[in-house]
């Protein structure tokens, strides 16, 4: 009893002495970004890093990051924190960050909220996110036209939307250069796990896929595929410096025009909440430079399609597409909706595995 | 599942099971001497990020390895100070070495996420990997397993055939026995934390150079724990500490496979296997106990007769 | 020859056990201060900013005070067991299946009002929770399976149950797809006090508080539990009721965890999902071994820690330092305290060399 008064005691002690000492006003516009794993992963935090790193170097801009970030009440702790200290922009970057930002939102009109992967807007908050499904259909391609046996194998995370999209996208892009391919899906439930990612890209190539796409961080399973003599496909960053060997491209973020141009609007006041869902034609997305070990016909091939993807001419979930059980989900003639997009969750023929 | 899958996971299993072999000895040792290790997951994050960030700047795998065991060892001598030296309470001694060695190494490891050392390679022992079945399983695996094969054979001769062996178990069986004989009963369990930390660094050094050649801040997920475990399903006998350890490697491997292959279950009730079956062999060697009983003084603090 | 010479005391000093905390504290916070000058940050500046954003205004004490309920609920169940030598290390999954328990009730009557639903919650998230805490109690009394192991793993095993439910049966219909249950109705939620942002389960947790008082106090089961606890032999010759003792420890800790979990999924993220776990359950053990048994003890202790967690927060705003940080301040926190509870109850004689 004495010792929990005692205790009490220098706690209030304690706040007598730290409370005060608010910071002082500052010019400059102030841009917080909150990542949800550690920036150096290599993958999605580190390409969202990047990008703030471009912020920083613009005049009359201060920003500052904080990593790690659980999703729910610490997430919303850390945004109260940032505008209770004025900052003006706040880049969240994860869906689990939505409901939290929506809350804080709404306690600090003056402040610009943005939101990625999310779908819920506010008058102060914005959402957005990149087509990386572009990426990833382009990169379906080289493991399509680069697989000897036909099985190519996908780490998966977790059967969220955005995960699934992207296996479908690349799906679509390996059929396309390879009919009669198949793409097994393992689920690691993981962002970044080196080591069950590693274990996870070892059982598919176990079971005779040659090349290993992956939606994780890690670079574990590009270790796996390197070791094994096979191919693999990167994401997040060029991941060729794990698996000189086997990295045949990756499907690269680059949010840096992105966030200058939302900078500049907030900055000039122009700034409007929106639902952003730009694509390679933005620059957004794109591949990674190519491997040595890809032939000069598949770049070229690939080139093509990427340029007629810019300029709109093809689609990736253009119809007839079905799903696995061998419905027609989107006919012939038609493209999914953005809506549809955002609301994925089922997996398109050719793919081995559940969404669960 | 078909033969020509067979193989490669039992050489999974091998593989993921070879930092589990590596920590259960080490608590073995500690154990048999009476002190209770729950630190283990602690002790294996440090030793991973020892071994990495060694291999890193000095280029050297084998220095990497080197710098894992004497990291553990002395993150161990810590507990060996509070529980021995201060008599503390040992469960809670090696709660606070999880908690702290999972804190110091993900704050020290956090600037080398994302890099890749080259580590330890696989290497195939001429003549032994062609022995059918028995070759690719266990002669096509890298340095560090090879080596954790000649660990519990040490940790058995140790145990059974030394002075020191002797005196340490019965440290963990009658303490009053080894003050009786003159030993100085906290060296003898000093020793052998110590020595248990060592070993758990190399199962923690092995994660970071050999399983993967990375770092990353949930490395060890759990093997510590499912290595205290396995102590119990091993009744404190190395031999069948690797009986427990591949086991294990073999389910968590397993799970993977089976989504490889298409199956319909879902992930999430999968990757639960390796911890249930945890439980499952804790209850099984907990029925089964008839004579074979845990040190007597384990996790009890001696008082000397000063 | 030994020479320092140590010897049982007769009767343990009481007055250090604040000064040792005290102390705990200081050398937690030179050891971080040490590491942070590692790491060529400005060691002092930063101690600061960590007050600061723990304790330096009203809202960081409300932030502080939130977090607070929680690992203040699940220390308590926590503390009486390990004051029964019982090791509850579970508190993570009875947290996880009382949020899944009170979830069910939640997607089950949706339309009840809330003077049904909110009691019916806490009834669930209790069972959940208290049956998450029987299992290694059961365990262990029948079988002398070792707790410890047993309610670790099943905090593992609980939280991918809760994966499976909000990936598969339990997901959202209009929620795109993201692994979260539905938005519970107003009726389900636990308000919020007046204008502040502390909620109603901070009476919870004082109601709670008091209630322990009064029966570790008055009542004779609690003395039981302070009997058996110093002394199991002792609880022996009394012919203490030990084995029922083991189970009613844990499955009341399972029902506190599980509160903590209802409170969390009810008021503070109106829905279930993954991100509710956040690791109250192992903060919970280092404040329950820093306080002991006494409910204000582990009221402050609450405090303390929650409060190095939104320091340590702020700290990553402020400095960039990784939120690891918080876990070293807790272990070495708890090391010294063990190390300082040596020195009350041995005296340490200075012999020399002879």
């Amino acid at each position: 009893m004495r010792k929990g008064c005692l205790l009490l005691g220098m706690i209030f002690l304690v706040w007598m002495v730290g409370a005060g000492g608010a910071g002082a006003a500052d010019e400059a516009l102030k841009v917080g970004f909150i990542y949800v794993s550690p920036v150096g992963d290599a993958g999605w935090s580190y390409a969202h890093e990047q990008a703030r790193l471009a912020v920083e170097a613009l005049e009359g801009v201060r920003t500052a990051f904080v990593e790690d970030v659980r999703e729910g009440p610490d997430s919303e702790r850390v945004m109260r924190n940032m505008a209770r200290k004025g900052y003006d922009l706040i880049f969240a970057t994860s869906y689990g960050y939505m409901d939290s930002m929506l809350k804080v939102a709404g306690e600090f009109p003056d402040t610009v909220f943005m939101h990625c992967s999310g779908y819920k807007l506010a008058p102060n908050m914005g959402n957005y996110f990149g087509r990386i499904y572009q990426a990833r259909y382009l990169s379906g391609m080289a493991a399509g036209a680069m697989t000897r046996g036909g099985q190519i194998g996908y780490v998966a995370a977790f059967p969220i939307p955005e995960v699934i999209r992207g296996i479908n996208a690349f799906t679509i892009g390996v059929r396309a250069v390879n009919p009669k391919a198949t793409v097994r899906v393992v689920w690691t439930k993981t962002w970044y796990d080196p080591a069950t990612e590693k274990e996870a890209a070892k059982s598919l190539l176990d079971v005779g896929c040659d090349v290993i796409a992956q939606h994780q961080d890690s670079p574990g399973p590009q270790e796996a595929a390197q070791e094994r003599g096979a191919y693999s496909v990167g994401y997040n960053t060029d991941m060729s410096a794990f698996a000189p060997r086997a990295h045949l491209t990756a499907a690269v973020w680059n949010w840096a025009p992105f966030y200058l141009e939302v900078v500049e609007s907030v900055r000039n006041g122009t700034w409007k909440s929106t639902a952003a869902w730009p694509g390679m034609e933005k620059g957004i997305v794109g591949l990674a430079p190519f491997g040595p070990m890809v032939p000069e016909s598949v770049k070229t091939r690939i080139e093509q399609e990427k340029a007629r993807l810019i300029n709109g001419e093809t689609r990736v979930f253009a119809g007839p597409i079905k799903d696995q059980q061998g419905n027609l989900k989107i006919a012939a003639g038609e493209t999914a909706s953005d809506e549809a997009l955002l609301g994925m969750t089922w997996l398109v023929e050719g793919v081995v595995g559940t969404t669960e | 599942m078909t033969a020509e899958l067979l193989l490669p996971l039992l050489a999974a299993a091998v593989q993921t099971g070879t930092p589990i072999l590596y920590a259960t000895l080490g608590e073995i040792l500690t154990e048999r001497a009476g002190v209770l290790n729950l630190g283990v997951e602690g002790i294996m994050m440090v030793g991973a990020l020892a071994a990495y960030v060694t291999a890193l700047a000095t280029g050297h795998a084998g220095l990497g390895f080197a710098a894992g065991a004497g990291c553990g060892a002395l993150l161990a001598a810590v507990h060996a100070q509070v529980c021995v030296g201060f008599r503390g309470n040992q469960v809670v001694s090696g709660l606070a070495l999880t908690i702290l060695g999972t804190g110091l190494a993900n704050y020290l490891g956090t600037p080398y996420i994302g890099q890749s050392i080259p580590g330890f390679q696989r290497t195939a022992l001429p003549l032994l990997d062609q022995i059918p079945i028995l070759g690719p399983v266990f002669f096509r695996q890298d340095p560090l397993v090879y080596l954790s094969y000649l660990a519990p054979v040490f940790v058995w001769v140790a145990l059974k055939r030394t002075t020191w062996g002797l005196n340490l178990r019965a440290a963990g069986e009658a303490p009053e026995a080894v003050t009786a004989a003159g030993l100085s009963f906290a060296r003898l369990r000093w020793s052998a934390v110590v020595l248990g930390g060592l070993l758990m660094g190399c199962g923690g050094a092995y994660l970071s150079l050999a399983y993967t050649h990375l770092w990353s801040t949930g490395l060890v997920a759990g093997r510590g724990w499912i290595a205290v475990a396995l102590v119990i399903f091993a009744f404190w006998h190395p031999g069948r500490a690797v009986l427990g350890a591949y086991l294990f490697g073999g389910v968590m491997a397993f799970q993977f496979r089976l989504q490889a292959l298409g199956t319909h279950l879902p992930s999430s009730l999968l990757l639960m296997l390796p911890y249930l079956l945890t439980i499952f062999v804790l209850v099984a060697a907990s029925v089964r106990r008839r004579g074979q009983a845990p040190p007597a003084a384990l996790g009890v603090n001696h008082e000397p007769p000063d | 020859m030994n020479p320092i010479s140590v010897h049982k005391r007769t009767d343990p000093l009481t007055w250090p056990a604040a000064l040792i905390l005290g102390l705990a504290i200081v050398l937690s916070l030179s050891v971080s201060a040490l590491l942070l000058h590692w790491q060529d940050k400005p060691a002092r500046d930063a101690l600061v900013i960590l007050f600061q954003g723990a304790f330096g205004s009203w809202h960081a004490l409300e932030d502080c005070t939130i977090k607070a309920v929680p690992i203040f609920l699940c220390s308590l169940g926590v503390a009486v067991a390990f004051r029964l030598q019982v090791w509850n290390i579970g508190a993570e999954g009875q947290f996880a299946m009382g949020a899944i328990g009170a979830t069910w009730v939640v997607l089950q009557f949706p339309q009840w009002p809330a003077f049904l639903l909110l009691p019916a919650m806490m009834a669930a998230a209790a069972l959940g929770g208290g049956f998450c805490g029987l299992i290694p109690a059961l365990l262990k009394v029948r079988l002398r399976a070792n707790e410890i192991i047993v309610s670790l793993m099943l905090n593992y095993v609980c939280i991918l149950f809760l994966e499976y439910l909000v990936y598969g049966p339990w997901k959202d219909p209009v929620s795109f797809g993201f692994p979260m249950t539905m938005v519970f109705p107003p009726a389900a939620i636990v308000g919020a006090i007046g204008s502040s942002r502390l909620n109603w389960g901070l009476v919870l947790a004082l109601a709670c508080a008091v209630g322990f008082w009064i029966f570790f106090r008055f009542s004779r089961l609690g003395y039981e539990l302070k009997v058996c606890g110093e002394s199991p032999r002792v609880a022996g010759y009394a012919r203490l009721p030990y084995h029922g003792l083991v189970i009613a420890v844990m499955v009341t800790g399972g029902a506190l965890a599980g509160w903590a979990g209802f409170l969390e999924v009810s008021a503070t993220l109106n829905r279930l999902q993954p991100s509710i776990m956040v690791g109250y359950g192992y903060t919970a053990i280092v404040v329950a071994w820093l306080a002991r048994l006494s409910p204000a003890s582990i009221a402050a202790a609450s405090l303390l820690l929650a409060g190095l967690r939104v320091g340590v927060e702020n700290l990553q705003l402020e400095m960039q330092v990784p939120a690891a940080f918080g876990g070293i301040m807790e272990g070495v926190l708890l090391l010294t305290v063990l190390a300082g509870g040596f020195f009350v109850r041995y005296r340490v004689r200075w012999r020399g060399f002879s």
